[in-house]
């Protein structure tokens, strides 16, 4: 590698650079911040992200490969790392309080997630089976730690052990897939195995070889048949590593799942059928099993399942529409969950856990602004119009419809309409019940922030999404 | 740049919802709420004043791109079709304000917002011309509805609630298919006038008008998709009886009238006898389940199905007199039924009870409302002289002439009609005082009088003199008809 090629590598992967280094100066500074400083950890991350957000801000303008073409900064890895950067600032924001009640404030927590971050800044922008294995492992290295952090309860314990081993296991199956790749075709980059296509019919070891990759990246966006941990871990973890999960990792997840399933090996194994079963198989069980859950958590763990099932349709579907349409759809889960998340988080003060339902009963009554909050994130979640939630699943409708998927456009309205009804019910309790007791939520100056942003954007993007879907055409891949 | 009026009109009461979430006193946000509508109705009114009756094409009209990656533009417009339940709207805006002045007691604030909300989004759909916007509007109606009749109703009201939202929204997701199948097929647009000119295979036309069918026919309610209307009915306090009777059930007609007929003719005439049916079914089932209901509520529900049965039966008979008979039938039940849920929320606010059993001699107690009562009850019934009959004799000659038995499904329905409808004042307002109603029971005041009288002009104007609302219709329902029968062939 000459010393041009090396400057340009370095300067493509210039923020990730910044994220991992940032992550080290903090893990030694938190050893010298004295305790009641912790707040000074808080805004020394954000400024990392920041930091690393102007760089990728400043490095867009063109396309950039580096490291013998196994990292690519391209506009579709610059949406994802942009999606990345506001969930971890916000994430950021919601923990300060949350850490100092559940007394996990300590530095690893944030440097963890830093960590996690640049992880999933690798996955966006790997273009080798063996790059994106680098940042996935990275990734779900650190979130698993973080899941167990609350080490004195059981709960969280058994949670983070279910995510170590299942998600050993599952990158064990994506790992021989890769190895299979790597024998039959000769190469792990993803542009190289295009040329391993000859043609029809497909070498049977490359289809299984296709099959245990998809199996792998589908384990980490929570789909079915690989979602059982989704749940349990959900509910064990920390809230604002949920909340994290819930966005980050498996918008990380998708960015993968786009990259490799566009290309021309995986779309000669018409891995499509694969996915639209997959899609309505997962909206399916997280809608249903949504019904009957009594604590919040749960229900935002299956309720996220339903949605990476909705935006699978996407993948489904296909295309440049059908990529876009996916991306768009991440960029407003965040904004809408991440609100909905704060609320939870907020809620978990003092006796009150926050994480079972029927406890908001009568919020509406004492907190009318952020009842009114929850009512906009619920129904935006639920695809109501005029709330972005709608406009992402018109999206992807209108991408699966394009491409003449009629009948899978009409599996997901149908299943939406079942996810409808959770969220509706947790309007009903909170405005059609009696409060039962008095709420004392941790509204703090960072969690208002962050209420305030994702509301912005969950009605922002409802009522104007025109520049948003430009961005999301526009970074999209595939065309 | 002329004045965007219809920007105005729709979103007057949007501001004005926004406006009321800063005021603290409870007195402050109903008068600011009624000045807001009264507002919206004047706006309603110069429009009117401006309404040109010689042509059928959209005016008014507004354009400006939204999305323009996906054709979607923000379009407004009327025609003759969509002009009078602007007005509708617009009308019953202020009376569902001065109709929740006592009856909402708690939460004033958020009722109020509720219903400005709802208020807006229902204009929204009427004026809209671009079908991404009229879904927007449609959807997002749900929600204050939601939470008029979650928050605000009586005590199986989360139930009804439920039921209401999701018959509505498995409804209308069936409908956004459509829209974006008919987006495909149409050219990459969702302007409603460029569809209308589409010519499409009469395949994708049977497609899209059952899809179209679903939503519509759950908003209408058509028989089988009826049942949450009573629920919901009796549930809702009564602004929101009166929106969901007199304006929301009208957007299922408005639906087939704006978009299955004039975009998918072949399909509308090859399926109209099947909706001719439906409708029959409609009249006479809904006449039949009023005859056996005690709750007042409860029958003026029901009759609504019977009558909106009507409305259809004179929309697919296709020809000249049963759509205008259908459009003005349409307005008149708004006018009407909105009138009897007004007057049966006043009883109510007096005696807490909607058991019919319950009431009796209700003459002798208050006359002044007894005669309103007896008005809309007769302008129910469709006698001569008030509004209905206009639009009913309308629609049934036109029934006749398409279909034979189907004319004689109406009849019996009118004729059920006045049954259930005379039965129910004989046993509310004629002979002796019951014994639960032994209290004394004050008279309608003068802001419930302001209420009402309005309605009550509107039923004796159109029964005595429909010209002037005939001719607002007259000039679209003719070009309607030419769409219809122009590309789907003539009957």
């Amino acid at each position: 590698m000459t010393a041009a090629a090396l400057f340009q590598s370095i300067l493509a992967s210039l923020p990730e650079i910044v994220v991992v280094t940032g992550a080290c100066i903090l893990l030694i500074l938190g050893q010298l911040v004295r305790k009641g400083q912790q707040h000074f950890l808080v805004w020394a991350s954000v400024a990392v992200v920041l930091i690393a957000a102007v760089g990728t801000l400043m490095l867009a303008g063109e396309v950039r490969t580096a490291y013998s073409g196994m990292f690519i900064a391209d506009r579709f890895a610059v949406f994802f790392k942009v999606v990345f950067y506001l969930v971890t600032v916000l994430t950021f924001l919601l923990s300060r309080k949350y850490a100092e009640i559940e007394g996990i404030g300590s530095s690893e927590y944030y440097v963890l997630l830093l960590l996690a971050l640049s992880g999933m800044m690798i996955m966006a922008s790997a273009t080798d089976l063996l790059s994106i294995y680098v940042g996935l492992e990275l990734m779900v290295l650190c979130t698993y730690v973080l899941t167990g952090f609350l080490r004195q309860q059981q709960r969280s314990n058994e949670a983070a052990l279910k995510y170590v081993i299942l998600g050993g296991v599952s990158t064990g199956i994506f790992l021989y897939g890769v190895s299979l790749i790597y024998g039959l075709a000769g190469t792990t980059q993803l542009d190289g195995m295009a040329a391993a296509v000859t043609g029809d019919p497909l070498d049977p070891g490359l289809l299984l070889a296709v099959v245990f990759i998809v199996a792998g990246l589908v384990f980490k966006v929570g789909a079915v048949p690989f979602h059982m941990w989704v749940p349990d871990v959900y509910e064990g973890a920390p809230t604002t590593i949920t909340a994290f999960m819930s966005v980050g990792p498996k918008a990380a997840g998708f960015a993968v799942i786009l990259r490799v399933f566009l290309n021309p090996l995986v779309a000669a194994s018409n891995v499509w059928i694969i996915v639209a079963v997959i899609a309505a198989v997962t909206m399916a069980l997280g809608s249903f099993v949504a019904l009957v859950q009594d604590n919040f958590k749960r229900l935002l763990a299956y309720s996220s399942i339903a949605h990476a099932g909705f935006a699978m349709f996407g993948v489904a579907a296909g295309g440049a529409d059908g990529v876009a349409s996916v991306m768009l759809y991440l960029l407003i889960y965040a904004f809408m969950n991440l609100g909905i998340f704060a609320i939870v988080i907020m809620m978990r003060n003092g006796d009150f856990s926050g994480e079972v339902i029927e406890h908001y009963a009568g919020f509406a009554k004492s907190h009318r602004g952020l009842a009114l909050l929850m009512l906009l994130y619920l129904f935006s979640l639920a695809g109501i119009p005029p709330t972005a939630g709608f406009f992402a699943k018109f999206y992807v409708l209108v991408a699966l419809v394009e491409r003449g998927f009629v009948m899978l456009a009409v599996i997901a309205v149908l299943l939406s309409a079942v996810a409808a009804y959770f969220y509706i019910r947790i309007v009903m309790v909170i405005y059609m019940r009696e409060p039962e007791g008095a709420f004392d939520p941790a509204l703090t100056p960072a969690v208002g922030a962050t209420l305030a942003f994702t509301a912005a954007g969950t009605i922002g993007i409802g009522l104007f999404p025109a520049w948003f879907l430009r961005l999301a055409q526009h970074a999209a891949i595939g065309g | 740049m002329a004045i965007p009026l219809l920007s105005l009109i729709v979103f007057t009461p949007a501001v004005g919802a926004a406006a009321l979430m800063f005021i603290r006193n409870d007195d402050v946000v109903r008068w600011m709420a009624l000045g807001v509508t009264v507002l919206d109705f004047a706006l309603c009114i110069a429009m009117l004043g401006g309404f040109d009756t010689s042509t059928h094409e959209m005016q008014f009209t507004e354009t400006r791109p939204w999305v323009p990656a996906l054709g979607i533009t923000y379009a407004l417009g009327i025609d003759g079709i969509s002009a009078p339940f602007v007005f509708l709207t617009a009308l019953l805006g202020w009376i569902c304000v001065l109709a929740s002045w006592v009856a909402i007691d708690r939460k004033v604030k958020e009722f109020m917002v509720s219903l400005l909300a709802m208020q807006a989004l229902m204009l929204g759909v009427f004026c809209a011309l671009d079908l991404f916007l009229f879904y927007v509007f449609w959807e997002a109606m749900l929600i204050p509805m939601y939470v008029i009749i979650g928050v605000w109703g009586g005590d199986g009201r989360v139930y009804a609630a439920f039921k209401f939202f999701l018959y509505t929204l498995a409804g209308s997701l069936m409908f956004l298919i459509g829209v974006i199948v008919l987006y495909f097929h149409g050219g990459e647009t969702f302007d409603i006038r460029t569809l209308m000119a589409q010519d499409l295979p009469f395949q994708v036309q049977s497609w899209l008008f059952f899809a179209f069918l679903i939503a519509f026919a759950v908003k209408v309610p058509m028989v089988p998709v009826h049942t949450w209307l009573p629920d919901a009915h009796v549930q809702a306090p009564t602004a929101g009886s009166i929106i969901l009777a007199a304006v929301l059930l009208k957007m299922g007609a408005y639906g087939f009238l704006r978009f299955s007929l004039p975009m998918l003719p072949e399909a509308t005439v090859h399926y109209s006898t099947l909706m001719l049916v439906l409708s029959a079914v409609a009249i006479v089932y809904g006449g039949l389940l009023a005859l056996a209901q005690d709750d007042l509520k409860k029958l003026v529900a029901y009759s609504s199905i019977s009558h909106m049965g009507l409305v259809t039966l004179g929309i697919f008979t296709l020809n000249l007199r049963g759509l205008e008979g259908g459009i003005l039938q349409m307005f008149n039940h708004g006018v009407t039924t909105g009138a009897l849920f007004l007057s049966v929320g006043l009883i109510y606010e007096r005696t807490h009870t909607r058991s019919i059993a319950d009431y009796g001699g209700l003459m002798k107690a208050a006359p002044v409302y007894t005669a309103f009562l007896a008005l809309f009850t007769l302008s129910s019934m469709a006698l001569p002289g008030t509004s209905s009959f206009v639009g009913e004799l309308l629609v049934l000659s036109a029934a006749f002439a398409a279909n034979l038995a189907v004319g004689a499904a109406a009849v019996l329905g009118a004729l059920l009609g006045a049954a259930y409808l005379l039965g129910m004042y004989r046993k509310v307002a004629l002979g002796p005082a019951s014994i639960g109603m032994r209290f004394k029971i004050r008279d309608v005041n003068a802001r419930e009088i302001a209420a009402i009288l309005p309605l009550a002009v509107f039923v004796l104007w159109i029964g005595l003199y429909p010209k002037p609302f005939l001719e607002i219709i007259d000039a679209s329902v003719k070009h309607l008809l030419a769409q219809v029968h122009g590309k789907g062939g003539a009957q």
